[in-house]
């Protein structure tokens, strides 16, 4: 006997349960996580006001942490527009030649920026440089994927 | 390949769905902008119930 898969949008958890069920679950544990993240990083770094840090902090990884439950937590054979073989697709080759060059942009500008960091002896904040690097890498990325699609797709 | 494909009645999506693949993989092999690796050139060639050489071509 064949058992049918039942596709839709946003798929089906692996846990059991329909799309609403799946979608109701994530929120609430997205909810539920990023109201403890942010009273826990309110708490460690703005003790000053913790009210608003953790206001704050909890609606910025609420989207966030909503989206990592659902991924977590969904069948992605259920899914409508998930291919079955995903790394023969040509979105694969995509993904993997532009983290190669993201890669390699990061390793030159990190290479430039500590010779320029040395001679010039500047100092700056670690998280002011690392959130510098994160932007850098995630815009070469992007840049070199939608090229790539642009070019091939 | 469209031959192939169009004469099977199939549209880009179905093929996609038979190979297991997404339908952009499809239309960039059709376009001759993607080498597919030789897995999904051995599905296709199944799928269409030939040889893979009577697909694809060597570049000279």
């Amino acid at each position: 006997m064949t058992q049918l898969t039942q596709r839709s949008t946003w798929g089906r958890s692996r846990f059991g349960g329909g799309s609403a069920a799946l979608i109701i679950g994530s929120v609430v544990l997205g909810l539920g996580l990023a109201i403890g993240a942010g009273a826990l990083f309110a708490f460690l770094a703005y003790p000053q006001a913790r009210i608003l840090a953790w206001s704050v902090f909890s609606a910025g990884l609420f989207p966030v942490l909503t989206a990592a439950c659902w991924a977590l937590a969904v069948d992605r054979s259920t899914l409508r527009s998930a291919p079955r073989d995903p790394e023969q697709s040509i979105e694969s080759r995509w993904y993997d030649s532009a983290a190669q060059g993201a890669f390699h942009d990061l390793l030159v500008a990190a290479g430039l920026a500590t010779v320029i960091f040395a001679v010039l002896n500047v100092e700056a904040p670690v998280s002011l440089v690392l959130g510098a690097v994160l932007l850098l890498t995630m815009l070469s990325f992007a840049v070199r994927y939608l090229w790539l699609k642009r070019a091939e797709g | 390949m469209p031959e192939y494909r169009r004469g099977r009645g199939l549209s880009q999506q179905a093929l996609a769905d038979l190979l297991g693949v997404s339908r952009q993989t499809v239309i960039s092999i059709e376009k001759g902008r993607y080498d597919p690796s030789l897995p999904l050139a051995f599905r296709l060639a199944e799928v269409f119930e030939c040889r893979i050489e009577d697909l694809f071509v060597a570049d000279e």
